[in-house]
């Protein structure tokens, strides 16, 4: 019920984007060469898919492999630094050193290392990931609940068995928030990645030449193409921590027991 | 296998001391919480402890749980020293502190979970003790659909999974309405004969403490010490009219006597 309430709400605000886009086109009069509207951009897609198809795939891979190596590392950097209090002294101002570099400028010192092929965007991709969810686990580890902790261990349970059976399930909210920003902002790395660390075609590339011939229907559908990559891997996760939370939609389980 | 008894009383008899406090104290830095305090608990009694607010109880129960250890003295259970060590008491507390993604079953069998993972028999044995203590519907719920009395119920139920001999309740009903805390008073004293466990029941209600206990053990102000060690004299099963009985009268005037004077009221 509610999971087909939101896709109607998904459906409308849609509606929304391209009625304002459709309108400010129409009653502003802006010329064709400055901003198509939505069906232009559209119809720009369907002509240029055969070439646009696998430039689409490549960011999905680099997003995909990004992501993947991203959120991984941020898990393993918010529960190592949130169980090592010197360890987080120690890497915490390192961690938001690296945010602090311009995404713009690390491409071209991992160009030398990484050459142009696939690593330097994956790597590019992870970098942006692995911040929020390193900090939405460690705010999620820190805000469990402390009379829980004192009861596991009064039921004399081990430190591992308290961080999967308490820890865990209660950073999973925070955990589902980094992980969302995360799969939002891993296009935008794939995209900086592919602009300056590219030698053969991209999506980025791609869209470069359509801007240099002033096809304005093409620069916008390749970034509708961009947008829905990014829009997509938010899903992914959204999708993944509605099958995984049951308890924050539901009142009653489909079964009671849960036996590990 | 334990007998299980529900509608008939068994007369208890006294089969020892299951917890021993000797010379058990214990200060933070050079702040005393809890002076040197000594009595023992018989198997199969309800004892309850009330006392001033901040007068060391929670500290005595966490000594006794082993979370902490004592500064002096000792904390044997059936004769075994248990000082600063967990995982021998059954242990709950006025936070009902249910696991809000795990369901009613899945909290009942959690203590298992968090010691060596949960059995098929762990779950039925939570089932049938759930469905015989008037939460068999609510197996499958999860608790963010369960009422404050409910919850507690859950937490209670999965303090009994653990086994231990001695349960120690710090305050479980001190976040409930009055008529709700009535019926759990009720409902607990159900539990406790049928299951033939021996409770420590830490509470402010002084009303509470002497409808439950076989005995009350009164604690003075900051650092704490036990001033008052008063056997109650009414049969069991209780029963409501009981409230208005002589007896528990005088041991109401006695115990609330002893409070006032002791806060300097």
């Amino acid at each position: 019920m509610r999971f087909r309430r939101n896709l109607l709400g998904s459906f409308l605000s849609f509606v929304v984007v391209i009625g304002v886009w459709q309108a400010i086109i129409s009653f502003g009069h802006v010329a064709p060469y400055v901003a198509p509207t939505p069906l232009d951009a559209w119809r720009s897609i369907v002509t240029n898919w055969s070439h646009l198809w696998p430039l689409t795939l490549a960011t999905v891979k680099e997003t995909l492999f990004g992501f993947v190596a991203g959120a991984t590392l941020g898990m393993g950097l918010g529960i190592l630094l949130s169980k090592r209090r010197f360890v987080q002294r120690v890497i915490y101002p390192i961690l938001i050193l690296s945010q602090a570099i311009p995404i713009i400028a690390l491409a071209p010192p991992l160009v030398l290392v990484l050459g142009f092929g696939l690593t330097p965007k994956v790597v590019i991709v992870a970098w942006i990931v692995f911040f929020p969810v390193t900090v939405s686990v460690l705010d999620g580890l820190a805000n469990v609940d402390r009379d829980l902790l004192t009861l596991a261990r009064a039921y004399g349970a081990s430190p591992w068995r308290t961080f999967l059976v308490i820890e865990v399930p209660s950073a999973s909210t925070s955990l589902f928030s980094g992980l969302k920003i995360g799969a939002t902002y891993a296009v935008t790395g794939a995209i900086i990645g592919e602009l300056a660390a590219s030698s053969g075609s991209s999506l980025a590339m791609f869209q470069h030449s359509q801007s240099a011939q002033l096809d304005a229907a093409g620069v916008y559908g390749t970034t509708l193409i961009m947008t829905a990559v990014g829009m997509s891997w938010f899903g992914v996760v959204a999708l993944v921590e509605f099958f995984t939370t049951p308890w924050k939609r539901r009142s009653v389980a489909r079964r009671a027991g849960r036996r590990i | 296998m334990r007998l299980v008894s529900l509608s008939l009383y068994i007369e208890r008899v006294d089969l020892g001391p299951v917890l021993t406090l000797s010379n058990t104290e214990k200060t933070f830095g050079a702040l005393p919480a809890v002076a040197p305090t000594s009595f023992t608990i018989n198997q199969g009694s309800f004892v309850s402890i009330v006392g001033p607010s901040g007068c060391g109880k929670s500290t005595l129960f966490n000594m006794i749980a082993g979370l902490e250890a004592p500064s002096a003295g000792t904390v044997q259970l059936h004769g075994a020293d248990i000082s600063g060590r967990t995982g021998h008491v059954g242990y709950m507390l006025q936070k009902d502190l249910l696991a809000p993604w795990r369901t009613v079953l899945g909290n009942i069998t959690m203590g298992a979970h968090l010691t060596r993972g949960v059995t098929r028999e762990d779950e039925e044995r939570g089932s049938s003790l759930a469905r015989q203590y008037g939460l068999g519907e609510f197996l499958a719920h999860y608790p963010n659909a369960l009422s404050g009395g409910m919850r507690q119920r859950v937490a209670l139920m999965r303090t009994l999974m653990t086994d231990h001999e001695l349960l120690l309740l710090d305050e479980p009903f001190g976040a409930l309405d009055a008529q709700t805390r009535f019926e759990m008073q009720r409902w607990l004293l159900d539990v406790w004969q049928s299951t033939q466990r021996t409770v420590l029941f830490v509470t402010h209600d002084v009303d509470e403490a002497i409808f439950l206990s076989d005995r009350i053990l009164v604690m003075s102000e900051r650092p704490g010490r036990v001033v008052l060690d008063l056997t109650i004299d009414l049969p069991r099963p209780r029963r409501t009219a009981m409230l208005t009985d002589t007896a528990f009268m005088g041991a109401k005037r006695e115990i609330l006597s002893l409070l006032h004077h002791e806060s300097g009221e």
